[in-house]
């Protein structure tokens, strides 16, 4: 079932990730967490996954001597993220 | 949210709420407007009574109230930053066209300390506010501030005919129509997006 859809991305909350990311510059990981009403646990599992995939380029830094994680979608997860799109479409048009 | 396998529906309908929360989150613009469009406002109509009214000499100490809005803008922006948990495309583009203008009407002055005041420069500015509030309109996809643009390009065409101490009514007409009334419907939908 669904065996053309990309794996990495259809998961409920990386897809709900990368559906965040796709539509901004960059986020911060507690916009995302907010967003996506996930835990951090397992939002770092997720975030880890799409980086290791290439789909997100993740940066830590400071801001204000607090710790910052900045998400930001790459070249390759618009790319994957769009043929996820039409791949979604071309099941529901068989369906 | 949980990590479960989706079927193609329940992803699409996850992808549309997920932009949809992005999209509910940009930034308040409409303060900046608001700002700028009353300095302006009052910096146009206070040097009209000043000048012809009330015939006060240094009528242009009114534009004074500029470094002000000047400070309110860094003050609010350094804000924003602070607490900014997220960048957008057109948060960014807005910013970066409104320091654009900024500069533009900076160099416009500076042109015309040395040309002299007393050539005819409100058609200029109306013009440029036309420019940035159309712009902006399009970012936010938001029509009254297209439509503001428009009619501000209308009365700077419009300004050229009228005699040059009446042309900074013109100006003032422009930024009520193009900044003000948009300012105050853009915060309301933003308020009713949040809400």
């Amino acid at each position: 079932m669904f065996k053309d859809l990309d794996p990495i991305l259809h998961s409920q909350l990386r897809l709900a990730v990368m559906s965040l990311l796709i539509s901004v510059k960059e986020a911060e990981f507690t916009f995302i967490r907010e967003k996506t009403n996930s835990t951090a646990g397992n939002l770092s599992v997720q975030i880890q996954k799409l980086k290791d995939a290439g789909y997100i380029d993740v940066t830590k830094q400071f801001k204000d001597n607090y710790p910052q994680t900045i998400c930001k979608i790459t070249r390759e997860g618009v790319a994957a993220f769009e043929n996820y799109v039409i791949s979604l479409q071309s099941y529901l048009k068989k369906d | 949210m949980r990590d479960e396998q989706l079927s193609p529906e329940q992803s699409l309908q996850l992808i549309q709420s997920m932009i949809n929360k992005t999209r509910q989150d940009m930034s308040d613009d409409a303060i900046y407007f608001l700002v700028w469009g009353w300095i302006t406002f009052i910096g146009c109509t206070g040097q009209f009574i000043l000048k012809n009214l009330v015939h006060v000499e240094q009528h242009y100490l009114v534009w004074w109230l500029v470094p002000v809005g000047i400070v309110f803008t860094i003050w609010q922006g350094r804000k924003e930053r602070k607490n900014q948990k997220v960048s957008t495309y057109v948060g960014e583009s807005m910013k970066h066209l409104w320091i654009g203008m900024g500069i533009s009407f900076f160099v416009l002055s500076m042109i015309l300390t040395k040309l002299g005041w007393g050539s005819p420069v409100y058609p200029f500015f109306i013009m440029m506010y036309g420019l940035g509030t159309f712009i902006s309109g399009n970012f936010l996809r938001f029509r009254p501030l297209v439509i503001g643009g428009v009619l501000a390009w209308a009365l700077a065409i419009g300004s050229v005919f009228v005699p040059y101490d009446y042309q900074i009514l013109f100006a003032a007409a422009a930024i009520l129509i193009s900044y003000i009334i948009p300012a105050y419907l853009l915060r309301q939908r933003n308020k009713s997006v949040h809400s």
